[in-house]
């Protein structure tokens, strides 16, 4: 989409709608506060009000786009340390995504969720080396089964930073998971996809 | 907010040379303002306009709709109101009334504008006060914070800010007229500012304004503010509030729930860590305030044990009042969408269990006050026959007993005698003075 000067800060979400209708939905900035476009990461929810239609657009088509909304900002000046743990479930990659290519050179670990590999958007914009693939349907990720069973089995720096976005399960279980390893619930910050 | 807005249509429809009819049989003209906080409040407006349309077989009536509407309810709305409008084009009301008949571009507007443009005409509309002594002073409109339970944010749109300039000229106004409550009102008023990127002043800076009228203004009133969000709330507002005596020590500050996860699941943005930190910096600034909350029961998967980190959050807190809610699923709401999963028995039973901890925090609040003066707000005729009833400076209910009805609207002075649960009584010991404020004690423990 044209950005047309539009202002944000990384993680912060749109509320996009065609022209003139009443439907409307959030979704995540993907690309960077620097990028001059705005992208958005949207999978198509069957019989969806808004996504089938943001799948048929053409270029020169119209949006409504009202925002930047939401409080999921990041900064790393912001933190100490700034060491980074991101999990993600599905589009839930989408602020990781506008994180990384924001800011060059962080020190993160991302732990990506999806069912099947193929739904492993982008990776390549992501360090090889800080990127975890946890497929739950199908053995060619990097960890067969669920990123909160993933997690489950890490041992975590108590410092870390936590950053968690996607599905509400998925978010409630993290909370109880990193708590549980004595994360402070101060460190945990979670942006649900509802 | 509501009420705030009525004095404007009020305002608005006396100009047009309506005539007010407390009887709404007699009336030609009947608006609701609706709110979509509870489904209940949108039932009951189907309910009354099926009922008015009846009536249009053999009376002339004109019915409009405005507030708090989501778009779904918009569209059911536009067929069966004769007027809809969002409150922003309040002052083309009459213009709609008497175009009532020809279809205009407004009444065809389908959906909510949600960038709150044109609402500083709303603001310009000079409000028909329905009280001489307590007044409500809209500050912002709309709403960023999207809480998984409400639905706000789609029926009245972005946080817009009222011009500062307008807000302390009302005070003002409202002060010299001899007002002795002015409220300022907002979805979230310590957001206030914030959405003019620095072309605004901040919450703060606008009540040390309110402050610093009060103080040349010379004049007895309180000021209050509701509601805030603890995500927004600073010590810098907190600090506002000590220092200056018009600014009342009572602080409203919504929790919502005592749990973490819940408070997640809510989309709250705030956790129970910084929850605790605003109430001590509270208690240790403002030793003296009372405080208020809101807290809602059965939220959509609550269990017991996080309903219970509520309840000793209520233990822990002692709030002087807490308006307690039991959830209801509300379309246009994200929760809607989930499955509302606690059982109608047991959400009662948990309104329950709250409201007894409230009476347990309270009682000893209000006994610790027996023997005390306090300054007292006089509201009206009390329940009880003979008595009068009003609030100190921290929303706290006493009733006193005298039957002179010209001491409402004014300050008095009420030595306590007796407590109970919510309220206190006392006797009269002089009116309007401003010699006998007494301290209002800090939270008691538990008994």
């Amino acid at each position: 989409m044209e950005r047309n000067g539009m202002p944000f800060q990384t993680g912060q979400f749109l509320i996009l709608s065609l022209k003139g209708q009443i439907d409307r939905r959030e979704y995540s900035v993907y690309s960077g506060e620097n990028d001059d476009f705005l992208e958005v990461l949207v999978r198509e929810v069957e019989g969806g009000k808004v996504s089938a239609k943001l799948k048929r657009l053409k270029p020169g088509d119209q949006l409504d786009v009202d925002g930047p909304f939401g409080f999921f900002k990041f900064s790393p000046d912001m933190f100490s340390p700034q060491k980074f743990l991101f999990i993600a479930t599905g589009t839930g990659i989408s602020p990781f995504h506008s994180f990384v290519k924001t800011h060059p050179g962080l020190d993160y670990q991302l732990i990506h969720g999806v069912r099947y590999v193929e739904e492993a958007y982008d990776h390549n914009d992501f360090d090889p080396k800080r990127i975890t693939l946890c497929t739950s349907a199908d053995k060619n990720g990097d960890f067969e089964g669920r990123v909160t069973a993933f997690v489950a089995e890490q041992k975590l720096d108590l410092g870390t930073n936590c950053f968690l976005c996607g599905n509400s399960e998925m978010i409630f279980e993290m909370f109880d998971i990193l708590t549980g390893k004595g994360i402070p619930v101060s460190n945990i910050y979670s942006e649900v996809y509802f | 907010m509501n009420l705030s807005d009525g004095e404007r249509v009020i305002s608005v429809l006396d100009k047009a040379g309506y005539q007010w009819t407390d009887n709404e049989e007699e009336a030609n003209l009947i608006g609701i303002l609706a709110c979509s906080v509870r489904q209940k409040a949108i039932d009951k407006v189907y309910s009354r306009i099926h009922k008015w349309n009846k009536w249009k077989n053999h009376k002339n009536l004109i019915t409009f709709i405005s507030g708090c509407i989501l778009p779904d309810d918009h569209e059911k709305f536009l067929k069966l109101f004769d007027i809809t409008f969002q409150m922003k084009d309040l002052p083309k009301l009459p213009e709609m009334i008497s175009n009532y008949g020809i279809t205009t571009p407004l009444h065809l507007k389908v959906g909510i504008d949600p960038h709150n443009e044109n609402i500083e005409q709303f603001w310009d509309v000079k409000p028909n006060y329905q009280s001489n002594f307590e007044a409500f002073i809209p500050i912002q409109n709309g709403c960023d914070k999207f809480c998984s339970f409400c639905a706000v944010p789609y029926t009245r749109g972005r946080e817009v800010s009222r011009p500062s300039r307008d807000i302390i000229s009302e005070v003002a106004l409202l002060a010299a007229q001899g007002y002795k409550s002015i409220t300022l009102l907002g979805q979230n008023v310590n957001s206030y500012g914030l959405d003019k990127k620095g072309e605004e002043i901040t919450f703060p800076q606008l009540l040390r304004e309110i402050g610093e009228l009060g103080k040349r203004l010379k004049k007895d009133f309180w000021v209050y503010f509701t509601s805030p969000h603890p995500r927004d709330m600073t010590d810098e507002v907190i600090e506002v509030i000590a220092e200056y005596p018009v600014l009342a020590k009572q602080i409203h500050l919504p929790m919502q729930s005592g749990d973490d996860k819940v408070l997640m699941r809510m989309n709250r943005k705030h956790n129970m860590e910084k929850y605790r930190h605003i109430v001590e910096s509270i208690r240790r600034i403002i030793p003296q305030a009372t405080l208020f909350t809101d807290i809602i029961v059965g939220f959509t998967g609550e269990t017991d044990e996080q309903f219970d980190n509520t309840r000793k959050a209520m233990e822990e807190f002692k709030f002087n009042m807490s308006y307690t809610a039991i959830y209801s699923p509300r379309p246009g709401a994200t929760s809607h969408r989930w499955d509302d999963d606690v059982a109608l028995e047991e959400k009662k039973r948990r309104l329950h269990i709250l409201t007894e901890e409230l009476r347990k925090h309270n009682f000893p609040y209000n006994n610790s006050l027996v023997g005390k003066t306090v300054r007292v707000l006089v509201k009206g005729a009390d329940r009880k026959e003979g008595f009068l009833s009003g609030h100190t400076e921290g929303k706290l209910i006493v009733r006193f007993a005298a039957d002179d009805e010209n001491l409402v609207g004014q300050f008095v002075d009420v030595k306590i005698t007796s407590a109970s649960d919510f309220s206190m009584e006392g006797e009269l010991v002089e009116a309007g003075s401003l010699k006998s404020e007494v301290g209002i004690p800090k939270p008691v423990a538990t008994v």
